[in-house]
Formats: structure tokens, sequence, C-alpha cells
């Protein structure tokens, strides 16, 4: 901090009246947290509606065939559109986020980032062996619905309360619940079941995350 | 309760914003001094100024560091004391405006 300093601008109280005071921490406290959170209320609205479309594209495409197929290319090729805006934005908001800011509770979420990384990817990327290795009907229309969510879930929440943060705790829990109870839907219904499940889990998400950031830091 | 009791420290618009937007980071997190001006908008001089009233009064703590041969990146954050008077600060505008 080796800049010039200009006395013209040291002070500037003058009459500084408690409601401005208040109006003002309250304004600067909300643009605060607006810019240090990687994860908006607008991230998980749009999650909820990937989910849905995702999920429950894969529900209307293989309702009415053999359940324990692929869906059609065009349905994939959507669902890996979203997947990538999703990871995109992610990382997007992740960086903006974490920009200038170090210390104990950053390198934890980076280590926990890190950690995670490898955890979706192996989990989803067993459906493949699976496949080849011509899996049981139950299996192979169960397990990628909801074997991946199920322990990304669990790990996710696990490892998230290590580091104490109680929210993706929650969050994770929460899919990981959801990915269990709609395994009871049966190969075609599951995705369905999921789809509903996961996006009221990231609506609820986004609703929680917006109060928390809205919630006054003046009044109790 | 007055106007008077409300810590002077913090209740001057530039220090109030440094305070709120450090204490929206997780407790031991800090920010390197670029954003932190970017954030409030202030320039270079007159952040200084204010932090360097903050740090002296123990409200905030800054530390330079190094990595090879990249410039130094100078990095504040508000120490226990700090975060102990912005909750005070705040109870006390909570009390002067009755409750809101």
């Amino acid at each position: 901090m080796n800049h010039t300093p200009d006395p013209a601008f040291a002070e500037s109280s003058g009459s500084f009246d408690p409601k401005q005071a208040a109006a003002l921490l309250d304004q600067t406290t909300l643009q605060a947290r607006r810019s240090f959170t990687s994860g908006p209320p607008l991230l998980w609205v749009y999650r909820a509606a990937f989910v849905l479309v995702a999920f429950g594209g894969y529900w209307l495409d293989v309702r009415h065939r053999n359940p324990y197929s692929a869906p059609s290319g065009g349905l994939l090729a959507v669902i890996f559109t979203l997947v990538a805006i999703n990871i995109g934005v992610s990382f997007w908001l992740l960086k903006r986020a974490s920009t200038g800011v170090s210390g104990p509770a950053q390198s934890k979420k980076r280590t926990w980032i890190a950690l995670m990384l490898p955890v979706w990817v192996i989990a989803f990327a067993v459906t493949a062996p699976l496949y080849h290795a011509s899996a049981s009907h139950p299996t192979w229309g169960l397990y990628p619905a909801n074997a991946p969510l199920m322990i990304v879930g669990l790990v996710a929440a696990g490892t998230a309360a290590l580091i104490k943060d109680w929210q993706i705790v929650c969050t994770m829990l929460a899919i990981a619940i959801a990915a269990t109870v709609a395994g009871f839907g049966g190969p075609a219904g599951a995705w369905l079941i999921l789809g509903i499940e996961m996006c009221a889990v990231c609506l609820g998400t986004a609703a929680f995350k917006f109060s928390q950031r809205h919630r006054s830091a003046v009044r109790p | 309760m007055t106007t008077e009791e409300l810590d002077p420290l913090i209740h001057v618009p530039t220090r109030l914003k440094i305070v709120a937007t450090l204490a929206a980071l997780p407790d031991g997190d800090g920010l390197s001094f670029t954003r932190l001006q970017d954030m409030i908008g202030l320039t270079p001089g007159n952040l200084i100024i204010h932090l360097r009233k903050l740090e002296e009064a123990g409200y905030l703590s800054s530390e330079k560091s190094k990595n090879g041969t990249a410039p130094k990146v100078t990095t504040v954050a508000l120490t226990t004391q700090g975060r102990k008077a912005l909750t005070t600060y705040t109870q006390a505008l909570r009390d002067l405006l009755g409750g809101l």
C-alpha cells in the first residue's frame, strides 16, 4: 500500500444520519454477498429448469418403448448442451466470486470442489462399463437414474460437513434422498420422479439462497 | 442513545462500506486491495487512508504476499475485533432506529 493518499477524501462523515447508515449497511452487504456468491439463486433456477427438461425429456422419450435403452440422439444433444452451459456458467461464477479472495474458508472450498469433480465423473462414468458388461435390465435401468446422484449427494454431503458448509450438506442430502425415492418409480418412471424432485430441490435451494442474500444486516 | 455513541471509526460512509464488504466474507478470509478498491469505488490513496485508520484500531489486518516474479498482493481481512465492532455498531443502529 504505497500509493499517495488524497487528504480531501480521507474523512467524509459529515452529518451521516443513522437511517442513511442503516440503508448503506444493508446495500453494501447485499452487494458484497452478491459479489462473493458463486451459486446465485438464478443459477439454481436454471438448474431447476435444466433437470426438469433433462430428466422429464428422458422419461417422455423412453416411457412408450423399452425403458432399458438409451434416449434419442436429439434429446442427448439437448442434455449435453444444458450440462455444458451449467458447467461453463458455474465455473465462470466461481472464478468471478473468488477473484482476490483468500483464506482458510476459500482453501477448503477449493479442495472440496477439486474432490467433487472426480466423484461426479466416476459416478456417471460407471454407467458405460455397466452397459458393456451387459448388466441385468433392473441394474441397467435403475443405475443411471438413481445411483450417480445418490453417490454424488452422499459424498458431497459428507465432505461438506467436514468443512461445516451446512447449506451444501442440506442440498446434497436432499439430492441423495430424491435419487433414492425416484428408484421406486421403476426404470421409466424413475426419470420423471427424479426430474420433479430435483427441480423442487433446486427451486428450494434458490429460494433459500435468495432469502439469505436479501436478509437485512440491520434488522434482526 | 445518541448518534455520538456510534463507533466513530465505522460511522463514516466509506469505512462502513469497507467493514461491511469484508464482513460478508467467511471469518478469517481476506480480500485483495485491488478487488476491494473495485468494489468500494475509491482511488488507492483514499482507500489506504481509511484502511490505515481501521488497521490502527485493530479492526482489520493487512498482509503483503509475493509469488515468484508476480507483483506483491496486499490482502486485507477483518479481525475478530473488527467483526465484534461491526456487530456492536449494528446493534447500536438498531437501538437508535427503534428496532426498525
